[in-house]
């Protein structure tokens, strides 16, 4: 019935001495209209990177100590993403599956295919939704980091809006509105099972976790209260909050209180000691437009369980004897023992105490439509190195997007980006949706 | 001192407006009404022209209700594709799929570029956003002069040219605080789209910061429709498509 009311309405139209035809000659295909049960999109990315290396980085020599003056690396890196959906009644179902290919001449070619997001929902009234499945719950106000979002993976502060890959969990949303200054409550439970097969590398094992984020509008104001517990990670709290100062300008905050982190610390020998403690982490920030449509965003983050550096010098200095010795013996205990400690914490992105992010992006400078530059500086403010990245996006051609970026690290030895294993990286992405 | 240079301006800018032949307040509320119901969903195409002729097309499925709550989906193109935004007032958010949380955006941005800003796309009732200064009589036209009745609305001042007979503005010119032209809103090709609901289809806009750059809205569907509360709110953005 539906669809005969869309082809008596598409007749109507095209029949009609409609202006927005006739004299404007601005046309609708009323299918872009039309309600189908399932969706299906996609999108395809190729992404050509060129890493300028440092070959005396504490990050080069972990990576590439059997290749010890490599200057350059250049890489392939793909990425195609498929998602659909089918409705039914109060049911629907989701799918995003995610598959990125990378090619460089040290490791070749990788393939990594994965559900980034697959659940089934039931909406049984607007007020309520009820979530089980694959899903990414991206709590949080923050651009660059989101302390509070405790059950997802953190997000690549270098791209955060990339998508992500969610977790294993049941959730619901119920949401009330009223009159008055306080407009909006809704909370969201979540159960966050951790079993062998289900989210098994969140935390501990064999633990049914649960979570909860209670959100209010109250004076304009955006805020949440949320919370994580169950014994797979260390219990945590958290809140944040955001809110529009002025028709151009927005502030925002997190702040996390998590029990007995733990975290294992080097000491200038090398030997390794394991530290326990309260985290309290926390980020401000404000996103400003000006009156030329130059878009500012600024963070600073504060994470009392990252490393401070001292930590991090005593973790080079490791790398570089190691290095020195698998050069001199061939031995690579020293190099492998580094990596574990990588991989547990001191590789991952801003694994120190305190940052600041700025981003600047200029709308269509010149007239240039769709055109948008931007300038990003991560800083590390413990130990003044930084991550600048200038950027070029262009989304004139529907449906396409071509961003051009390069990424320059500022900082000497013993400093985080200092240390990184390029010096500088130069990349094209372009990116079709379909 | 700055303060009595605005009153000054904003006096000379009423002179012509010399009486009120009509209740300006009465007048604006039917123009609202005659434009939309208070309460509705429609289907919208935006089409942003650059000046070589080249088109970027991106159409929104919208639900309105009340006085100050609108929220948006995008159904094309794909690359734009479940993108929604929201307005509860002064608030507004833009939900981005792939991002997953809504930000707090400004009514001055635009979530698609080109001449129309969010305050446009997501536009509330004129009269709850401005007081009427003036009404003028021209002819089969009246010219009303609006101020907005807070500093975080868009566009300082209004000049509206409205039809006599149908109540529907024809032409808006959108200014600052000191006058200076923004943009133009010209409302063209008024259709019948049932449920008593008659009003211009297309709204094309320039403006002076835009040489050469021209964007249209089309109306496609409008009708009448009541909805939760709870629909305009955070939590329900990524489901916003499911209304339709």
């Amino acid at each position: 019935m539906k669809r005969f009311g869309l082809i008596f309405l598409a007749l109507l139209v095209s029949a009609m001495p409609s202006a927005t035809k006739a004299e404007e000659n601005y046309t609708f295909d009323l299918s872009e209209i039309e309600k189908k049960p399932y969706h299906f999109s996609g999108y395809i990315e190729a992404k050509p990177v060129l890493y300028g290396l440092n070959s005396n980085s504490a990050f080069y020599q972990l990576r590439f100590f059997d290749d010890p003056n490599r200057q350059a690396l250049p890489e392939a890196n793909g990425r195609v993403r498929l998602e659909g959906s089918y409705e039914k009644s109060i049911f629907r179902v989701f799918a995003r599956l995610n598959t990125d290919l990378q090619y460089n001449d040290y490791a070749h070619g990788s393939e990594q295919t994965t559900f980034y997001e697959a659940h089934a929902s039931a909406k049984p009234m607007p007020a309520v939704t009820i979530d089980v499945g694959k899903k990414t719950l991206k709590w949080g106000k923050g651009y660059a980091w989101n302390p509070v979002a405790f059950a997802d993976r953190p997000k690549d502060p270098d791209d955060p809006e990339q998508a992500m890959e969610g977790y294993i969990v049941a959730t619901a949303d119920l949401i009330r509105s009223f009159d008055g200054p306080l407009t909006i409550v809704s909370f969201s439970p979540v159960l966050f099972p951790v079993y062998d097969h289900i989210n098994s590398n969140f935390g501990q094992n064999n633990k049914l976790n649960t979570a909860g984020r209670l959100y209010f509008l109250f004076y304009d104001t955006d805020i949440d209260v949320m919370f994580m517990t169950g014994g797979s990670r260390p219990d945590r709290y958290g809140f944040d909050f955001s809110r529009n100062i002025t028709t151009n300008l927005e502030i925002h905050g997190e702040y996390a209180w998590i029990q007995n982190t733990q975290k294992t610390v080097l000491d200038a020998t090398g030997a390794a000691k394991a530290v326990e403690g309260q985290a309290h982490t926390f980020l401000i920030g404000l996103r400003y437009l000006t009156s030329f449509d130059l878009t500012a965003i600024t963070e600073f983050y504060h994470n009392s369980a990252g490393f401070d550096r001292d930590d991090m010098q005593n973790f080079y200095s490791l790398v570089s004897r190691s290095f020195d010795a698998y050069q001199t013996t061939g031995d690579q205990t020293g190099l492998e023992r580094a990596a574990q400690l990588a991989d547990s914490g001191y590789a991952r992105p801003n694994a120190m105490r305190n940052y600041l992010y700025i981003r600047l992006s200029q709308k269509e400078p010149f007239d240039i439509l769709y055109f948008t530059p931007a300038l990003t500086c991560m800083i590390n403010t413990d130990d003044s190195s930084a991550n600048v990245m200038p950027e070029f996006l262009y989304t004139g051609v529907t449906n396409l997007e071509l961003r051009f970026r390069a990424g320059v690290m500022i900082g000497g030895q013993n400093t985080e980006f200092g240390e990184k294993q390029n010096d500088y990286r130069i990349e094209l992405r372009a990116g079709y949706y379909f | 001192m700055k303060k009595t240079i605005y009153l000054v301006f904003a006096l000379i800018i009423m002179l012509p407006f010399s009486a009120f032949a009509v209740d300006g307040t009465k007048l604006l509320q039917e123009i609202d009404r005659n434009l939309s119901p208070e309460s509705y969903e429609s289907y919208r195409k935006l089409i942003n022209i650059e000046p070589d002729g080249r088109k970027k097309e991106f159409t929104l499925f919208t639900v309105k209700k009340g006085l100050d709550k609108v929220a948006s989906v995008f159904l094309a193109p794909a690359s734009e594709k479940g993108r929604s935004t929201l307005r509860l007032g002064d608030n507004m958010w833009l939900h981005i799929p792939n991002v997953g949380k809504p930000i707090r955006i400004t009514s001055l941005q635009s979530v698609v570029g080109g001449v129309f800003n969010n305050a446009d796309i997501l536009q509330l009732d004129y009269a709850a956003e401005y007081d009427v200064l003036a009404v003028k009589e021209e002819g089969g036209e009246y010219l009303l002069l609006l101020k907005a009745k807070s500093k975080s609305v868009a566009y300082d001042q209004l000049k509206i040219r409205a039809d006599k007979a149908k109540r529907l503005p024809a032409k808006i010119e959108c200014l600052t605080e000191t006058g200076m032209l923004i943009k133009t809103l010209y409302f063209k090709n008024v259709k019948d789209f049932g449920g008593g609901i008659v009003r211009p289809a297309v709204i094309e806009t320039d403006s002076p910061l835009y040489k050469g750059y021209k964007s249209v809205m089309i109306m496609v569907q409008i009708k009448k429709r009541m909805l939760k509360d709870e629909v305009f709110s955070l939590t329900f953005m990524p489901n916003l498509e499911s209304l339709r």
